[in-house]
């Protein structure tokens, strides 16, 4: 058993707590895993806040980090200690008939399907002062060390900076393939981008990527625009400089309304926007902010029948294990860069901190 | 008579060309009243515009939404969208048809300049009255009078008449030998429903299909998706009288959901193990338009809403239904470019690619119009 840190979320609606935590030995099938560095997204907040589906508490949150193998369990053959890697928010067991269709990347042992609240024998590796506590997507990576199903964990490039490859764990790879597989912009296309975080500019990088003519970058906090541009936005708009709705004004400056629209963040209104912003006739809407759960939508049906499709994307449509081992060596590359998308490093023990800059939209 | 009739027309059409004509129509003074059959007087076809002696129209769910006022346009109106018919006249500067010409109007037109029908993939063409419902000409004016007063279009069609005038780019000549009586079905509930599954949700051989409605569109979707070799296609409808049908076109299951006390997206779900991969909603029920989209594949499913929802009604649904993956989109008219398609249509139809005959359920004389409206509205 290691004895080490972990942010615990002990109950809904409270700041993360700093304990100390006791992490048991990795059972048949599982890595146990240093975290080196995690990023903070904002379903992570969610989780927090109590408003992610089926997650429990107390909990350790946390699903972007990358990190360095230290133990592995019995029969566990993909990797050994020592190995660099990041632990899947999605898992891909390979044997799931999603895994094994081409088009899916929503395996069947993933949390929609079956809560990831406890690792697959049902029990928990985490505990503190007594209690069990839960893990996150089965990953839980705001703890120094967390144990995670061997299919659930991408073996990486040796050379990988991990304080930087955390990102491709979820908002990079989940902006760019958004962009890239599930919209699949084509050259010469127009697109709008309704939130510029770290996913956001991860959609800006994957426009980019794919030749789009115009990348129109929309957030209410003008701070963001800079980096967005950096990374490849032609225009940036603030929907508070406008009298009309955002879609109106989107429509006007392309004249028949984007190809590609993509909402990166979370609200129901801003959904409706950006479906309304593309092409009532060719567009196509990429939803990949997630609402609340719980909430619902309300649009009317003319926005579809006339020809718009909405789809929705996990992961940005990636199978995790197989593509994110590559995405990490494009970057390695220096196909693309997301370390723009890095706005703070902190020591773990600000983790509190961290999640006030996330929310203060910095 | 003038300098066009140089231009004019085998014989039996020159005596009508340029003239206006007066024939019976079914016009509609108002909404929720039954049709009358008036007599109209039909206008010559201006410049880019063709008359055409309409053989055979169908009625179609989308004519009735205009009655109920469920679709709103300016009245008095003739309505009917999906018709069969010959030119008896064309204005200047027409060339793609010529009086005797078969032909179908296209209540989305196809002008080949704008963006939409420059677009491989669109279908909207910006001439299209969809949007704004004007129900006039592209002068701004009516070519229908009724008792001294002017009568609306519909959708750049009208073909509850005997003769109407439409936009050269809302009419395609079609084979001379087609059988009018049977190919008007072209001109809307056959080819929406056909496309819905060939070309939007581009259904793959092998997957499995759900379709929610069987009228005419809906039985054009079974078409499809058999065409397209769906390996389970499973047909829902509260009204089982259809169900016969349904598996006449290729249906693989029927089921009611009023047989189950669990929400029919449950059942789906339940009979293929994940879900359907493609699924229509061929009704135009916001509840059924989710219950579809609930119904196919959590991570890759379609979901494809053909049926016309009343106006200023909204979907209320569950985001994560799409978060995970799924796609859900529209059609109008099955997303085909209605000039460059209905013709290939026709000839697929001449070339007994599908039929078209069960979606025919009952023939009348046109003037027993409002008998038809009764049986549409009773599921028959």
């Amino acid at each position: 058993v290691i004895r080490c840190r972990a942010a615990v979320a002990w109950a809904p609606g409270k700041p993360l707590s700093v304990e100390e935590v006791e992490v048991a030995h990795p059972k048949a099938g599982e890595v146990r895993i240093k975290i080196v560095a995690t990023g903070i997204c904002s379903t992570d907040d969610h989780v927090r806040q109590g408003s992610f589906p089926n997650a429990e508490f107390p909990v350790i949150p946390g699903h972007e980090g990358a990190g360095i193998v230290e133990s592995v369990g019995e029969g566990v053959t993909s990797m050994k200690p020592g190995d660099k890697v990041i632990p899947l928010c999605i898992p891909h067991c390979g044997e799931c008939s999603y895994c094994l269709n081409p088009e899916a990347n929503f395996c069947q042992k993933s949390h929609m399907c079956e809560p990831q609240n406890l690792l697959p024998d049902k029990t928990s590796r985490f505990t503190c002062k007594g209690k069990l506590i839960h893990h996150f997507l089965w990953i839980s990576t705001f703890a120094e060390y967390t144990v995670v199903p061997e299919y659930a964990v991408a073996k990486i490039d040796a050379a990988a900076p991990l304080d930087k490859v955390c990102l491709f764990g979820c908002a990079f790879s989940t902006g760019y393939g958004a962009a890239i597989n599930t919209a699949k912009v084509k050259p010469g296309s127009t697109c709008a981008i309704f939130g510029l975080g770290g996913v956001g500019l991860s959609v800006v990088i994957g426009c980019k990527a794919a030749g789009a003519s115009r990348i129109i970058a929309v957030d209410i906090n003008k701070d963001k625009f800079a980096k967005a541009k950096e990374l490849g936005a032609t225009e940036c708009i603030n929907p508070r400089d406008f009298n009309k709705p955002i879609q109106e004004v989107l429509t006007e400056m392309t004249g028949q309304a984007v190809d590609y629209s993509f909402e990166v963040i979370g609200k129901a209104e801003t959904m409706i926007a950006a479906l309304a912003s593309c092409n009532m006739n060719t567009g196509i809407c990429v939803m990949v902010g997630e609402l609340d759960s719980g909430s619902e939508i309300s649009i009317d049906p003319m926005l579809l029948l006339t020809g718009r499709t909405w789809k929705g994307t996990v992961l940005g449509g990636f199978k995790a294990r197989e593509s994110i081992p590559k995405l990490v060596s494009s970057y390695l590359e220096k196909k693309f860069n997301p370390e723009p998308l890095i706005t703070h490093t902190l020591p773990f023990a600000k983790v509190n901190e961290g999640f006030e800059l996330l929310r203060a939209g910095k | 008579l003038c300098d066009d009739l140089k231009m004019q027309v085998p014989f039996p059409f020159s005596l009508l060309c340029l003239q206006v004509i007066k024939c019976k129509a079914a016009v509609l003074w108002e909404a929720n009243k039954p049709f009358s059959i008036e007599e109209v007087e039909v206008a010559p076809p201006k410049e880019h515009e063709v008359r055409i002696k309409i053989m055979a129209t169908g009625i179609c769910r989308s004519d009735d939404h205009v009655v109920t006022g469920a679709l709103v346009m300016p009245f008095p109106v003739i309505l009917g969208h999906e018709a069969a018919g010959v030119v008896e006249s064309v204005g200047q500067g027409v060339t793609s048809v010529k009086p005797g010409d078969k032909v179908i109007p296209l209540f989305v037109p196809q002008c080949g300049k704008c963006q939409s029908c420059l677009n491989a993939k669109g279908n909207l063409c910006s001439k299209t009255d969809l949007g704004t419902g004007a129900g006039l000409m592209a002068d701004g004016t009516t070519r229908f009078t009724c008792k001294g007063k002017a009568v609306h279009h519909f959708l750049g069609t009208s073909t509850f008449t005997e003769y109407t005038v439409v936009h050269e780019s809302g009419v395609a000549k079609i084979d001379s030998a087609a059988p009018l009586e049977k190919v008007c079905l072209i001109g809307c509930g056959f080819s929406t429903g056909y496309g819905a599954a060939l070309q939007t949700a581009k259904v793959e051989p092998g997957s499995t299909c759900a379709i929610f409605g069987l009228g005419g569109v809906g039985l054009s979707v079974v078409i499809g998706c058999k065409a397209a070799g769906a390996s389970r296609i499973i047909a829902v409808d509260i009204n089982k009288d259809k169900f016969a049908k349904a598996k006449e076109l290729g249906a693989t299951d029927c089921i009611n959901p009023k047989d189950f006390k669990k929400p029919i997206h449950e059942v789906l779900i339940e009979m293929t193990g994940q879900g359907v991969d493609y699924s229509f909603e061929v009704i135009g029920h916001t509840d059924t338009m989710t219950a579809a989209l609930a119904s196919c594949q959590l991570n890759y499913g379609v979901s494809v809403i053909v049926g016309v929802p009343p106006a200023a009604q909204n979907i209320t649904f569950d985001p994560m239904l799409l978060f995970t993956g799924r796609s859900w989109k529209g059609s109008v008219f099955g997303g085909w470019k209605s000039k460059d398609s209905v013709p290939k249509l026709v000839a697929d139809y001449m070339k007994k690619k599908f039929v078209l005959d069960p979606l025919i359920t009952h023939t009348l004389p046109w003037t027993k119009i409002n008998e038809g409206f009764d049986l549409l509205r009773t599921g028959k």
